[in-house]
């Protein structure tokens, strides 16, 4: 009778424990979990305050997460939410940073309902699940952005991020390197041309230096070099959608463009000059940004982001700048000199699975981020690249993306993609793999161009 | 019928009890044993699986709101898919190398380690650490290996093949990972092995030495045939963990270069979180499920068949 009564107990307590992780966990809010502490009261969304004020909502506690792709800047952001925290009293930020794969813990957030108040996004992520994000038209805070950063986070007229930070991609040169071998002060202007860029390689090279790097990774040939071709070189938004369309439809074919075959006759070129010219793939971006910050190569392909691996192995004094790549011999071709720069990545809010509390509490952590002045000297000098934040008077230290500042200043640059929609989300790892490919000679440019093809004929036709 | 106090006395004496009460005690020890592990399971192995099978046949992106019915256009895709059919293909020239390489590598460890050598445990511990550390760092630390430390070692000796990496090479890479995988697995295999091994009678052994039998055929013709069960055990077993191999794919070559080395379980991955092709992704899961299942049945079969036989 006893040991019956003890395993019924037993049984019920079992029963207990297993039925209570089958709650229901709309109950709570996704950021509540991880502060156990927050009062209850928090962790539902009354329905009175769903039109609060943004100033009324942080009045009681909320709980809101924030996620970021932005690998390498967790002491940046956990030191700029604890900063926002003390600003706004009442509103506490959980933080979740990406792994490896940035899209599959954010599906693995939503898929548990725990779909972060706010996520630091690329474009065509936000783009493909607009239907759960907030618009941010109308918002105060998209004041303080600058229009021409606005376009990438802009869907059907419609705001839906904040953009992070201007990266600007091309060729990175030290300038020590390149001034020695110009005997004399090097100006990146003077690279008009294929033909300049070569000659610069030849006197690199004169001097015992590599004259380039590629780093034969697949993020960095797919979806920086192989999407220059579809960027400014084949025109505005429009066209750019429209060339896609076509290939897409297989009423275009990527070796009959002249913007690809430019860009990859230009690649072509630069691989005779590869510092990993022996194994090109080998390629490490910490190892290729020590090669150009010791001088062992005059150049680098790869963006103003660079800073982050390079900022601890310069020497003081020493000066590095950013340059377009050319796809031409054409001087006049202005899209051989400006610069792409692309709106990466973007701050958004959740919609289907935050409570308006938590949005609200959301949108006021974007607009710490983007105009707060200590978020921005932080962001300066952690991000060392240009912030598009009208209000922002912080100095950029890294000399990357004081290149880039100074080409966005200049008006000399180009929008990357134009539409957050033009590639798809797996053109990096997929067309990477065929650039990577194509680069080490296993393959012709032939080939390289049906197989974009063939990925292309796969997806869906895009919109602007 | 009633029964008389004596009658009932004497069958719950000798553990018969009335069919009512047998049965209550057969639910509650049920549902002290069983119930909780029944609970966790179908919570966590079934239920996921229904939904990741009706998933399936839907267009989800792993985010969307809306989900859209699209019938077997997945799987018919899937089928068709030349990138799908040559991760199957690689997966399986990977098993191959990896499954015979493992298990005779293990074979020998422990037949090494049951010879009564000096520091044997050590050597068994030494042989089985592989598999305690995790196939992520192992990945990142032979990746290492292959792009540096060996370059090093080529450029050292002028040793021409050896100054690149062997992981930006595709048949090289499929090397290095078959390497890997087999050098994880020897020693849980040895493990096996060494039970198995340890089960042959030693008067039977001790028979064969009397008469002369040389010690590879104690091995050939005593040893092997006796454990033919612990070998069906262990070349399954390697194969289904073949077929699922995604950690040390992931770190060491990531499908690379150029997806020469995406084996199946890493294309699901890349289709599903990468592509955002969840439903599709879900598929490919369910065929590898479908082989892993079919291997898996062998396995049972073979193994039963063994012990029969032996």
């Amino acid at each position: 009778m006893k040991k019956r009564v003890i395993s019924l107990i037993m049984t019920g307590v079992m029963g207990a424990t297993l039925l209570t992780g089958c709650g229901n966990a709309s109950t709570s809010a996704p950021a509540a979990t991880t502060d156990e502490n927050a009062p209850a009261a928090t962790q539902e969304a009354p329905a009175a305050t769903e039109e609060a004020p943004a100033a009324e909502a942080a009045a009681t506690e909320v709980n809101i997460s924030f996620y970021t792709t932005e690998t390498g800047k967790d002491d940046m952001y956990q030191d700029l939410i604890s900063d926002f925290e003390s600003k706004n009293p009442g509103i506490t930020v959980e933080y979740i940073a990406a792994g490896d794969d940035q899209l599959q813990q954010w599906m693995a957030l939503y898929a548990s309902n725990e779909g972060p108040t706010v996520s630091l996004m690329d474009p065509i992520n936000i783009w493909e699940n607009q239907e759960r994000m907030r618009p941010l038209s109308g918002e105060a805070m998209l004041d303080n952005i600058t229009e021409s950063s606005l376009s990438t986070m802009t869907f059907n007229g419609t705001v839906y991020a904040v953009p992070m930070s201007a990266a600007g991609i091309g060729i990175l040169y030290n300038k020590a390197v390149c001034d020695a071998a110009v005997g004399g002060d090097f100006d990146p202007s003077s690279i008009k041309t294929r033909s300049d860029l070569k000659d610069l390689f030849d006197k690199i090279e004169a001097t015992g230096v590599a004259a380039t790097c590629i780093t034969g990774v697949n993020w960095s040939l797919g979806a920086h070099y192989l999407c220059q071709s579809y960027g400014e070189a084949i025109g505005d938004t429009k066209a750019r959608v429209d060339y896609v369309n076509s290939i897409i439809s297989g009423e275009t074919k990527e070796i009959d463009n002249d913007v690809f075959n430019g860009f990859m006759d230009t690649l072509d070129m630069m691989a005779q000059y590869n510092y990993n010219k022996n194994d090109p793939l080998v390629g490490d971006v910490n190892l290729d940004a020590m090669a150009l910050a010791e001088g062992k190569c005059g150049t680098w392909f790869m963006g103003d982001w660079a800073w982050t691996y390079m900022a601890e192995l310069v020497e003081p004094g020493a000066e590095f700048g950013l340059m377009p790549v050319p796809h031409s011999d054409d001087a006049n071709d202005v899209t051989n000199q400006y610069l792409p720069t692309s709106f990466a990545k973007g701050y958004c809010i959740d919609a289907s699975q935050n409570t308006e509390e938590q949005q609200l509490a959301g949108l006021k952590f974007i607009e710490y981020i983007s105009s707060d002045s200590y978020s921005q000297e932080v962001q300066a000098k952690r991000l060392g690249q240009a912030l598009p934040f009208k209000n922002c008077t912080a100095t950029i230290e890294s000399p990357l993306g004081n290149s880039t500042a100074g080409y966005i200043a200049d008006g000399r640059t180009v929008d990357f993609y134009g539409t957050p929609s033009l590639c798809p989300s797996d053109i990096w790892y997929e067309c990477g793999a065929y650039m990577c490919e194509y680069l080490t000679g296993a393959c012709d440019r032939k080939t390289l161009a049906d197989k974009i093809d063939a990925y292309w004929a796969n997806q869906e036709k895009r919109e602007y | 019928m009633r029964l008389s106090p004596s009658f009932y006395k004497y069958y719950k004496e000798r553990g018969i009890m009335h069919g009512r009460k047998r049965a209550i005690t057969n639910a509650l020890e049920f549902s002290l044993f069983g119930l909780p592990s029944f609970l966790i399971w179908f919570s966590v192995v079934i239920i996921p699986f229904i939904y990741g099978f009706w998933i399936t046949f839907t267009d989800w992106n792993g985010l969307a709101l809306h989900i859209n019915f699209i019938g077997l256009e997945n799987y018919r895709h899937i089928l068709t898919d030349s990138a799908f059919l040559g991760a199957f293909v690689k997966t399986v020239i990977y098993a191959l190398f990896t499954v015979i390489l493992s298990n005779l590598v293990g074979f020998i460890l422990a037949l090494v380690v049951t010879s009564g050598i000096k520091g044997q445990n050590l050597f068994r511990t030494g042989f089985f650490t592989p598999n305690i550390i995790g196939g992520i760092i192992l990945g990142y630390i032979w990746n290492f290996i292959f792009s540096f430390g060996l370059t090093k070692f080529g450029e050292f000796t002028g040793i021409s093949w050896m100054q690149t990496s062997w992981l930006t090479n595709p048949t090289r890479a499929l090397m290095a990972l078959i390497i890997v995988s087999a050098w994880q697995m020897s020693g849980y295999l040895m493990v096996i092995y060494i039970a198995g091994l340890t089960a042959v009678p030693s008067d039977l052994l001790e028979a064969a030495r009397v008469d002369g039998a040389t010690t590879w055929q104690t091995v050939t013709k005593i040893k092997i045939p006796m454990i033919r069960g612990t070998i069906a055990i262990c070349v399954f077993l390697s194969i289904s963990r073949c077929f699922m191999s995604f950690d040390t794919n992931l770190s060491l070559t990531a499908g690379g270069p150029y997806k020469s080395t995406e084996l199946i379980a890493y294309k699901i991955y890349q289709t599903a979180f990468t592509s955002m092709n969840f439903g599709e992704g879900q598929a490919q899961a369910i065929v590898l499920f479908v082989i892993v299942a079919i291997i898996s049945l062998l396995q049972v079969y073979f193994t039963r068949k063994g012990r029969v036989d032996a």
